[in-house]
């Protein structure tokens, strides 16, 4: 029995079977668009969905002294985070916290609120927390679920060196950086060497940050280790050596502490920079870590500059040891006999202006030796009158001065040296008199040098015209291949000056040191070549220069001592570097002895 | 006594016909998908294995299986006869929950005994199918007059009024959805159908003034080429007209309370972590699955839960990334060959109620798989509907089996 008969048509049929068939089609076409064609980009952004990479920031290369001790080395940073989802906010863990962090509880949480990116996403709390606050947390470890500690490495410096301009320190790129092509690889918030050595080797310093791969849910939660996906390890940055001498340095650091100085110690014959100083300086250790806002304030407004590198950015008069300069000119051009007299009364008439000599009594009859181991400013102002000041200046131009060293310090300043031109072009081409040349030639007015010009024009007249360039990065060990490659520096000298100039200017600076204007420099048992130097300057007391050297075991130590405000070259100057020679001296002595003690035993 | 038996073995084995199987099969290969993908989107959850969703959707498929024997073995009569008044019922059962408090997740939804719950939309769905079916028996395909239309209109737009209060806009559009093609199959003329969407379409056209101008063009096309009486196409343009123009004055005049209530209708505050956050990840995870898919339980997107609702509305989208184009293909195209199976038994049917019943559970099943995976793949807003066979959830579960129940019973052509 049928309650009502079927009478459905073939059409009615077949028109819902393709209405069906066309929705499904329509719907398999979606997929086939999702899957097979769009497929390949939506694998990729399942993979980023499920993989957090984590970067580990890989330590910097150590860096050593030339014997092989630690400068600059690296230590653990340990920062607190919280991992808010396994973290118990309770008034007890608040306040357990608090105390050991040395916190407000209003501050942690606050900190919490602020860097919050997800429940399972670490937030840092603190920074730069030392190993007492760590184990305080590992003790409380039940008490404080969800407090974990992460290590970054940060820079350290066991020797207790300062050396803080030179070696620069370590901090965020900064905007400008960032964009230049140099930089591509970095990304904001890199750390990058900022001055100094840190700068200048950065590719070399810089370690190459490795990561840890971790699954995580939809929530952040981490799951585990990337199955499919090892973690890349991050390797240090290259080992590196420096010219430096540490124990050179530490003492130079020491003596002249409380004082402004800038003083490089070189290698005459190489450019090797055994100790750069700079004074004040800072304790570099500052920037270790991320540095503190007043401390950061407290550096850049200090009036005395100390993140100014006085050795190498400073530019002052050179004074005196000038003067060398226009015997040079002199003995060379022939301008004058060295046997060419004048008589010194303490000053120097010229129109109406008088210039004195430092003697006020007078020096009596000066030639030209003797001009030069008194470091007569009389003899000096005849001497420049008859001397072409485009000689002169081509002198000095030979010895490199107003050009920078090409010191492998950044931000060197390159000085002055003023001709002709620069005199025309300053006050014009009638604007200035032969009193400017009398200013130039004892070393005042127009003229700027930086201490570590000063160095290489002392080494220059101890090797008879070598021109090296002041390094103080030696040589590092590449990593990958193991090598040691060692930093080629430029090499240069004067040619043009006869063996008798040197002789006779060798000898001058060994009386300056013997009897002259230098006998503070003096050293027991080894003899010390040198020039002083006595800077005017309108700020306060005039600065004190010394640039000398010395000879020991075949090495030729050149040495560049410019104290600011320190009265008389002859005084302070002269002193720190007989210090700082008579330190080489034992140094060399010791060395020697422990060399030869098998023998005697 | 003993030969009786046997013969009537026999009868009962012949009775099954090649199209049966079929159809067994291939709810047994869907179920087979679901429970591997409810395997996958579970293993993350702890428990033991009847705690977890894998274990109760076991049992589930138990329960259903045996339910679904129960209505083989029904007399067709029975059903037919029954139909009204199971309608009622379930239209009663449709508004308990409002008299008893209980709701999941502030919707009325759920009638629970003790721990277990059921919802009775779900059952609604067959109880709507069938007394449409039985109602559209009763009239004669030759020419089906637009009173006999209004009817089981009526019989799906009261339940669908209740359910769309609850809010459930998925279930509602179901009860209205499986109407076109019954009334289709029954010899409606498709004038009246579109009498019957006009309405709705020219609400919803009319929140944006150019989509309704264009609706309005189509209506005035549709009206001149079907030629129908002036009087009726009048009396058609000024009903929608009128819709059109009042629509976004009264939605203006609702307090914004009322309105987020209608929005959340229609899903648009259903999203957790803002806009599109499951369709996104739901489409990342079907689009990675690539050819042949990342392989049984290896899915990502499932594993790390980037997918919500991964085991319920988007479970598609596990099947997507783990058995790929490939996996996907196959399950909509066992999906189609069910349709086209019913369609075809429908159209060999000498009973007209039996017939139509066909057409219904035709149309409930693919409704159903059409909606959700539109919305998994992102054709279609988040209307929140169950994939058959494979979604988990015991009620729904329990529904489609008891579907595959009726349409075996009736696949049988054997008399009342």
């Amino acid at each position: 029995m049928y309650i009502s008969h079927n009478s459905i048509t073939n059409i009615r049929k077949n028109i819902l079977t393709i209405f069906f068939v066309l929705v499904f089609l329509v719907l398999i076409g979606r997929l086939y668009y999702l899957q097979i064609i769009k497929g390949p980009s939506y694998k990729g952004i399942a993979e980023a969905n499920r993989v957090r990479v984590i970067p580990i920031e890989a330590p910097r290369g150590i860096i050593y002294d030339r014997n092989g001790k630690i400068i600059v080395d690296n230590k653990s940073q340990y920062d607190i985070n919280v991992i808010p989802y396994e973290f118990s906010h309770t008034a007890r863990t608040d306040s357990i916290l608090a105390k050991i962090l040395g916190l407000d509880v209003a501050e942690i949480n606050s900190r919490i609120k602020n860097n919050w990116r997800g429940q399972f996403v670490p937030i840092k709390i603190a920074e730069d927390v030392n190993v007492e606050i760590i184990t305080n947390i590992e003790e409380h470890r039940l008490d404080l679920p969800g407090v974990v500690y992460s290590v970054k490495p940060v820079r350290s410096y066991p020797s207790g060196v300062q050396m803080s301009q030179s070696l620069g320190y370590v901090r965020e790129i900064s905007a400008n950086d960032l964009i230049r092509e140099k930089y591509k690889e970095y990304k904001q918030g890199d750390l990058i060497g900022w001055k100094g050595i840190e700068r200048q080797y950065e590719h070399i310093l810089k370690g190459t940050r490795g990561y840890n791969f971790i699954q995580v849910d939809a929530l952040g939660r981490e799951i585990g280790q990337v199955v499919d996906r090892d973690n890349i390890p991050p390797i240090p940055g290259n080992e590196m050596f420096l010219a430096i001498d540490l124990d050179l340095q530490i003492y130079i650091e020491s003596l002249t502490e409380g004082y402004k100085a800038g003083i490089v110690v070189l290698d005459a014959d190489n450019g090797e920079i055994l100790a750069i100083v700079s004074k004040p300086d800072y304790d570099p250790a500052l920037f270790a870590g991320v540095i503190s806002n007043s401390s950061w304030n407290a550096l850049i407004s200090d009036p005395d500059l100390p993140m100014f590198n006085r050795a190498t950015q400073g530019t002052y008069s050179p004074g005196s040891t000038f003067k060398l300069i226009a015997v040079l000119t002199a003995l060379e051009t022939k301008a004058v006999d060295p046997d060419w007299s004048v008589r010194c009364y303490g000053q120097y008439r010229l129109g109406h202006r008088i210039f004195k000599c430092w003697q006020e009594r007078g020096h009596g009859s000066m030639n030209m030796y003797e001009a030069i181991v008194h470091s007569c400013n009389v003899y000096f102002y005849n001497l420049i009158r008859r001397l072409d000041l485009n000689d002169w200046a081509n002198m000095g131009k030979d010895f490199k001065f107003g050009s920078e060293t090409g010191v492998d310090l950044y931000g060197e300043s390159a000085g002055v040296m003023p001709d002709v031109d620069f005199l025309n072009r300053k006050y014009g081409e009638h604007g200035w008199t032969d009193g400017n040349k009398l200013n130039l030639v004892i070393g005042q007015g127009d003229i700027l040098v930086t201490p570590v010009q000063m160095a290489r024009f002392c080494a220059a007249l101890a090797t008879r015209g070598k021109l090296v360039q002041p390094h103080v990065g030696l040589k590092y060990i590449d990593r990958g291949s193991n090598e040691t490659i060692i930093f080629k520096a430029a090499k240069d000298s004067i040619q043009n000056i006869s063996v008798d100039t040197w002789e006779f200017i060798e000898k001058a600076m060994a009386d300056v040191i013997n009897r002259g204007t230098g006998r503070a420099a003096r050293v027991k048992d080894v003899p010390v070549l040198g020039k002083t130097g006595t800077a005017q300057n309108p700020h306060g007391d005039a600065h004190a220069w010394f640039i000398g050297y010395m000879e020991e075991q075949n090495q030729t130590i050149a040495t560049a001592v410019l104290v600011e405000h320190g009265k008389s070259g002859g005084g302070i100057a002269a002193q720190i570097a007989g210090q700082i020679f008579n330190f080489i001296h034992q140094q060399k002595k010791r060395q020697s002895l422990a060399n030869n003690a098998p023998l005697n035993f | 006594m003993r030969r009786s038996i046997s013969k009537r073995i026999n009868n009962f084995l012949n009775s099954f016909s090649n199209l049966n199987l079929a159809i067994l099969v291939i709810v047994g290969l869907l179920c087979l998908f679901g429970m591997l993908s409810i395997y996958s989107a579970s293993l993350n959850m702890e428990g033991s294995f009847f705690e977890k969703i894998i274990g109760r959707q076991l049992i589930w498929l138990v329960l259903s299986g045996l339910v679904a024997a129960t209505i083989y073995f029904l007399q067709k009569k029975l059903i037919y006869d029954s139909a009204y008044i199971l309608y009622l019922l379930g239209f009663c059962l449709l508004l308990l929950p409002y008299f008893l408090g209980s709701s999941v997740a502030g919707t009325a939804r759920w009638i629970t005994f003790g721990s277990a719950g059921f919802q009775p939309s779900e059952f609604m769905k067959i109880l709507v199918m069938l007394a449409i079916a039985r109602f559209l028996a009763s009239t004669s395909s030759s020419n089906l007059d637009f009173k006999f239309v209004l009817i089981p209109t009526l019989l799906s737009l009261i339940p669908m009024a209740v359910v769309l209060k609850q809010p459930d806009l998925g279930t509602s559009i179901i009860y209205f959805g499986m109407l076109f093609p019954m009334l289709y199959w029954a010899g409606a003329r498709l004038f009246h159908l579109f009498i019957i969407i006009a309405p709705i379409l020219s609400i919803i056209t009319a929140f944006n003034f150019y989509t309704f101008f264009i609706w309005v063009i189509i209506v005035v096309i549709i009206l001149y080429l079907t030629k129908e009486k002036l009087r009726v196409s009048l009396t058609v343009m000024l009903i929608n007209l009128s819709l059109g123009f009042t629509t976004p004055f009264l939605w203006n005049s609702l307090k914004p309370y009322q309105q987020q209530r209608i929005l959340t209708l229609f899903n648009v505050n259903a999203d957790p972590q803002g806009t599109g956050y499951q369709v996104l990840q739901s489409k990342i995870a079907i689009g990675s699955g690539g050819l042949f898919g990342k392989g049984i339980a290896r899915g990502t997107q499932t594993h790390l839960k980037f997918l919500p609702e991964q085991h319920t509305d988007f479970i598609f989208s596990v099947i997507g990334e783990e058995y790929g184009f490939i996996g996907v293909l196959v399950v909509l195209l066992l999906f189609l060959a069910f349709i086209l199976i019913c369609i075809n038994i429908a159209y060999r049917q000498k009973d007209r109620f039996c017939s139509l019943c066909m057409i219904g559970i035709a149309s409930i099943i693919g409704i159903h798989v059409v909606i959700n995976v539109a919305m998994t793949v992102g054709l279609m807003p988040v209307t929140g509907l169950p994939l058959p066979f494979i979604s988990y959830g015991g009620s729904f579960l329990m529904t489609c089996f008891i579907l595959v129940g009726l349409a075996l019973n009736i696949g049988i052509d054997k008399q009342y």
